[in-house]
């Protein structure tokens, strides 16, 4: 039976000192699990690397544990010592790994539980895999269902929802204020990387006019290029402010920057129209006095983390739902490995008995062809076609039945037993054992 | 010449769907307030089946010459269907379930004050220039309604954001962003006045006419409403006015218009 195997380490068993380590780079990977399968054994491989995890997914040959093989693969294909790594390297077969791989795809093992990328990511390996030629028909099938499990998750449940990060959920305050940011004016007050990473995000999210002012006016024009922004000079801040609908300061400032009265003076140019403040520097650039101001809405890096908590609190509390889903699915998709196994006998077995009723049925058609029969005749002809059919089907496991030593003959006999669903009756006295069927006695060959 | 049986009795069997539909969807507006998010859909749909048959309630009676501007009691019956209509409309874009608690119960109160109070005396001398300045008056109140409703829900967003106490669910879901339910509104007043003004007029020639005082409480009341969504375009218009203070304004104008209606209900009803 294939088996599916899962061998790595993610940011639950190791720091990002050994994660970077072990990391591969995307043109990286279609060459790794060619060496792969070329060299190790394994039928289907695929490997997924990003900041969180490293991980190779496969389909072992049978009767083989690859999870050693790829344990020392991994470390030598990184240059580094396996003993470096084997600490923090785990390996799940069969319905562990099954369930790994639907609970990383459903967000379930990410770092923040819901978020989305880890989807991507892994439909990202799953084509350059399928592009490798390493993703086969157990672990093709394995990585659709478990994208079918995802979806199910973030569908079902609310482990997706809220924002997750400073980022996002500065979009989500400035979504509630305009609904949309297309066209917006995003104002980015200091060269810090959270109020970069803030403003990109809206930008991404429509806010396209983005300006940058910092005391230091290199820095400016550094990050304002980087976010494919403007830099404004840190001396017209103020006509700055009376053009942003979103104002992001992360200044390293001592004092704030940010002053009631210069909100104030820049009122009656605003002409009513209502602004975000997100202060997300400490200490804090902007005067908490600025929250008084009708139409402007003022945050701190506090505000905006506790919206943070509580949206992942959220999130946790939809976990186990998410868990007992991909129980089932898990469940479902073992069902359906194990089935794989005894496919190819299943096919056989139709084949071998409709190419011995088709023979069967093609001799009596040209029998009843050649001359008229009676109705008495065809009923017979029927009956020993039917007879032979039996007989035929019935030669080879009686023959190998009564051959059988006696513990094996008596578990065959169980087993075909519980397929036939046969009735065992108590043997009676002077009942004697049916005659072994021929495949075709004498006399209906010279009938024939 | 009216017939003053209508007024009083049997309101059609639509009225009584349009009552029950406005009653029910007030309670699962509650409820999706409450949490229940996923009734959400229903309850626009059953209100979707109320107002139409409140629609055709008010067609039935038409077809009885009843007119919807016959008197103030029909007008409120009028004032209820375009309110609903007016919700149901901007319910398609936001998320509006705050503003329907407050809308629902209100068209229900008029639609139930419309057919189910006392007629009183049969009007005398509604001339067309008294049925045109009833219908005027009716939609103009009505649209400056929504508008009030929009605002409304504009300052508790408002007063959420500002407290800082959103609930998380609802930011992710966006509900009614602040500054799309201030343009909405401000342009349902654009709307609004207008044809509110000129009910004004038509209506003081009405009253001249008829030779009665000009001094009554309601007529002043009238004129301060005028006065009110005057300032308030004028005011966004040349300084700016708009958001929290404008919310303000409307609600204040608009509290106006209604005591406007119910001081004329009551001298219908006495």
């Amino acid at each position: 039976m294939s088996e599916l195997f899962v061998v790595g380490l993610s940011w639950q068993t190791a720091p990002v000192a050994v994660r970077e380590k072990l990391a591969f780079r995307e043109d990286e990977l279609a060459p790794a699990l060619r060496e792969l399968i070329g060299g190790l054994p394994v039928a289907e491989a695929l490997l997924i690397s990003t900041c969180n995890r490293v991980e190779v997914y496969g389909v072992a040959k049978p009767g083989i544990d690859p999870s050693g093989d790829i344990r020392a693969f991994l470390a030598r294909s990184r240059s580094i010592m396996l003993a470096e790594v084997a600490d923090v390297l785990y390996a799940h077969r069969g319905p562990a790994a099954i369930r790994h791989v639907f609970r990383v795809a459903s967000s379930l093992d990410s770092l923040v539980v819901g978020e989305a990328q880890i989807l991507g990511q892994l439909k990202a390996a799953y084509t350059i895999a399928g592009a490798a030629g390493t993703a086969g028909p157990v672990l093709s099938r394995a990585l659709e269902r478990a994208f079918g499990v995802a979806k199910r998750v973030r569908t079902e449940t609310a482990i997706s929802r809220g924002a997750a990060n400073v980022s996002s959920v500065a979009v989500a305050l400035a979504r509630r204020v305009f609904g949309s940011l297309d066209g917006k004016s995003v104002l980015v007050v200091g060269a810090g990387k959270m109020s970069a990473l803030a403003a990109k995000h809206l930008w991404s999210n429509g806010a396209k006019d983005i300006r940058v002012t910092n005391r230091s006016p290199e820095r400016a024009d550094a990050l304002a290029r980087e976010i494919d922004g403007t830099s404004v000079p840190w001396a017209d801040l103020e006509l700055a402010l009376a053009a942003a609908d979103v104002v992001i300061s992360s200044t390293g400032a001592r004092e704030p920057v940010l002053r009631y009265a210069a909100f104030k003076r820049v009122k009656k140019a605003r002409r009513g129209r209502p602004m975000i403040v997100l202060d997300i520097a400490v200490p804090r650039d902007a005067e908490p006095k600025i929250a008084d101001l009708d139409d402007v809405y003022l945050y701190d890096i506090d505000d905006l983390d506790k919206v943070v908590k509580d949206n992942l609190a959220e999130r946790q509390k939809s976990a186990d739902h998410a868990l007992r889903i991909v129980e089932h699915e898990a469940g479902q998709f073992e069902h359906w490995l194990r089935t794989q196994g005894v496919v190819p006998t299943i096919r056989a077995l139709r084949n071998r008995f409709a190419e011995i009723a088709d023979g069967e049925v093609t001799k009596a058609l040209d029998q009843l062809s050649r001359k008229d029969h009676t109705r008495d005749q065809q009923r017979e002809l029927v009956q020993r076609v039917v007879q032979l059919v039996i007989n035929k089907l019935l030669h080879t496991p009686t023959t190998v039945l009564r051959g059988s030593e006696a513990d094996t003959g008596a578990l065959r006999a169980e087993v075909l037993a519980e397929l036939f669903a046969l009735e065992l009756r108590a043997e009676e006295p002077g009942e004697v054992a049916p005659e072994q069927p021929e495949e075709q006695t004498a006399s209906e060959k010279a009938q024939a | 010449m009216t017939d003053a049986r209508l007024l009083s009795v049997a309101p059609s069997p639509a009225f009584w769907v349009a009552a029950v539909g406005y009653a029910a969807a007030t309670a699962l507006l509650f409820a999706v307030l409450a949490g229940g998010t996923r009734l959400r859909t229903l309850t626009l749909a059953l209100l979707t089946v109320a107002f139409v048959a409140h629609g055709t309630d008010i067609g039935w009676r038409g077809t009885q010459h009843v007119h919807p501007a016959e008197s103030v009691r029909e007008a409120l019956g009028f004032l209820a269907f375009i309110i609903t209509g007016g919700y149901l409309l901007a319910s398609t874009r936001y998320r509006l379930t705050l503003g329907g608690v407050v809308v629902m119960p209100v068209a229900l109160v008029l639609l139930v004050l419309a057919r189910l109070t006392p007629a009183g005396a049969e009007p005398e001398n509604l001339s067309t220039l008294g049925r045109i300045h009833i219908s005027l008056a009716t939609i103009g109140v009505a649209v400056f309604a929504v508008a009030s409703v929009l605002s409304a829900v504009y300052l508790v967003e408002d007063r959420a954001l500002k407290r800082k106490k959103f609930d998380t669910l609802a930011l992710e879901q966006g509900g009614a962003p602040l500054e799309p339910l201030d343009r909405l509104s401000h342009r349902l007043v654009w709307v609004g006045f207008p044809i509110f003004t000129v009910a004004m007029i038509l209506g003081a020639v009405w009253t001249a006419r008829l030779g009665q005082s000009v001094g009554r409480i309601e007529y002043a009341l009238a004129t301060v409403t005028w006065i009110a969504f005057a300032t308030l375009l004028v005011a966004r218009q040349i300084y700016g006015w708009r958001g929290r203070r404008a919310a303000k304004l409307t609600l204040e104008g608009f509290a106006c218009a209604l005591a406007v209606l119910v001081i004329y209900l009551i001298r219908r009803i006495l």
